[in-house]
């Protein structure tokens, strides 16, 4: 599409947040148009990289799971582990993609409760694997305009 | 005149029964956080020979609520400490029941011309007064949790809570509220719950009123550097001081993109200025619980206000922006003090 969506998103929040925001009289309408302003900038953010830094975390978890699947003393989860590492993305919808990744953040959630039961070194190792995945994962879905 | 006037006029009609040629007008929205609707609007009458006119202030109860709040605490909040050394404006009439205004709302007055935004301090005439602001703010906290709750009267209002079950009553509220409204999976909140839990704080030195939003953002300041008002008491309750000094200290309250909470001052003055202010000490151990806690908290406002936004209870977009601009803050913030974040 071109105009490119980043350029039109741009464009688009800063005329709502620049201009057509100042001249509104009410508070409130004065503040939701900056929010959408907001918002557009946020999208635009978002947009070009929605489908790469969801592949990449699945693919991240994906392999987590395979080197921490020897580890895990629960023969279902270790079977859940085994399914998800051997599994890769065949949709590339962002809505496919989400859902994949909700499933795979739900197995992470599990294996760390199970990791954290297990009094042993190799644990130690996948939970900390476990926390480098999750402090990645939040590097990944930064937005510039977050307070922190 | 438009129809909520009108209706408000009537209410405040019966509220002042020796009042004639009673009027509301000039209702306006106004920003007010997503938990309430917030209007500002005028009211003039007569009463007697004399002619009187008053800029107030209408919350009310929205369809969808991002926190589940008791207009009772928050009201009784406000009428506690007006006229004590914790600014806030005068309460004047709670209305519970549904009839008159379609939901219930609480009346106060407007303290005018007065700013609450933290994105205006970061700019003059406001920046500089950051550390006149800030001896006020952990000051006037400070106030806040050295007050005796029954003394105010708001025992009657807020539920009792034991020194050493602050932190599990409160945990264990929020994420109840992460339990019901979560959209998707939270793998780093959810490890930090399990952290809180493992390693409990030490009992609450004492039970203190908890503002529970105390924050840059939800106080009223003037163009001399004064802080005039503490607003939004919603989320108020009784419980652990420490609750409230760790919450105004996360980090996604830094508005100034550097290290000063709430954009004004180091956590180590902020700490100080309130330890002299109330009395109380911060002690490290705990206030690290609180930290991370805050961020449990902060995550189930914004997992809730999502799930409000995409359900289509409320369609304030204040609830779509929290949900998208926050909740990665939010982890960043707690894997920060966690120390998992490089």
């Amino acid at each position: 599409m071109k105009p490119d969506i980043d350029r039109f998103l741009d464009v688009a929040a800063a005329y709502l947040m620049m201009e057509l925001a100042p001249t509104l009289g009410s508070g409130y309408t004065q503040s939701n148009v900056g929010i959408l302003g907001m918002m557009l900038a946020a999208v635009r953010e978002e947009f070009d990289r929605a489908a790469s830094r969801r592949v990449e975390e699945n693919r991240a978890m994906r392999r987590l799971f395979g080197e921490a699947a020897p580890v895990v003393q629960d023969p279902v989860l270790q079977q859940r582990l085994h399914e998800a590492a051997q599994g890769d993305e065949a949709d590339f919808a962002i809505s496919a993609l989400e859902r994949s990744n909700a499933s795979l953040r739900q197995t992470l959630i599990d294996l760390q409760i199970h990791v954290e039961g297990i009094d042993t070194p190799q644990a130690r190792r996948v939970e900390e694997a476990i926390w480098r995945e999750l402090a990645a994962s939040t590097e990944r879905r930064r937005l510039m305009m977050g307070p922190f | 005149m438009s129809s909520l006037e009108s209706r408000l006029a009537a209410y405040i009609a019966s509220k002042l029964p020796h009042a004639t040629d009673l009027h509301v007008h000039s209702l306006d929205r106004i920003f007010g956080g997503a938990s309430r609707e917030t209007y500002r609007f005028v009211l003039s009458y007569r009463e007697g020979d004399e002619e009187l006119s008053r800029r107030l202030i209408l919350r009310r109860d929205p369809p969808g609520s991002l926190i589940e709040t008791e207009r009772v605490v928050e009201f009784g909040a406000y009428r506690a400490f007006y006229g004590t050394a914790v600014p806030v404006p005068e309460a004047l009439w709670l209305e519970e029941e549904a009839d008159w205004l379609d939901y219930p709302f609480f009346v106060m007055e407007e303290l005018h011309g007065l700013e609450s935004s933290p994105q205006l301090l970061l700019g003059p005439p406001y920046s500089d007064y950051a550390e006149r602001l800030a001896e006020q703010k952990w000051t006037i906290l400070g106030e806040i949790s050295k007050a005796d709750p029954v003394a105010l009267g708001l025992d009657r209002v807020m539920e009792a809570v034991n020194p050493d079950q602050c932190w599990q009553r409160e945990l264990a509220h929020w994420e109840k509220s992460i339990d019901e409204d979560e959209l998707c999976p939270q793998p780093v909140i959810r490890a930090a719950i399990r952290w809180l839990r493992r390693n409990p704080p030490p009992p609450a030195q004492k039970i203190s009123v908890v503002h529970a939003d105390y924050r840059t953002g939800n106080f009223l300041y003037d163009t001399e550097g004064n802080i005039r008002a503490i607003l939004d008491w919603e989320m108020a309750h009784l419980g652990d001081p420490l609750e409230d000094l760790a919450w105004g200290l996360n980090p996604v309250w830094r508005w100034a993109h550097d290290e000063r909470a709430g954009g004004l001052a180091r956590d180590e003055d902020a700490i100080r200025i309130w330890e002299k202010a109330s009395g109380l000490r911060a002690d490290p151990v705990a206030l690290h619980w609180w930290k991370v806690f805050s961020s449990v908290k902060g995550q189930a406002i914004w997992v809730s206000s999502a799930k409000e936004f995409t359900e289509g209870k409320n369609q304030d977009l204040i609830l779509a922006l929290s949900g998208w601009l926050m909740q990665n803050s939010q982890d960043r913030a707690v894997l920060a003090e966690l120390g998992h974040l490089s």
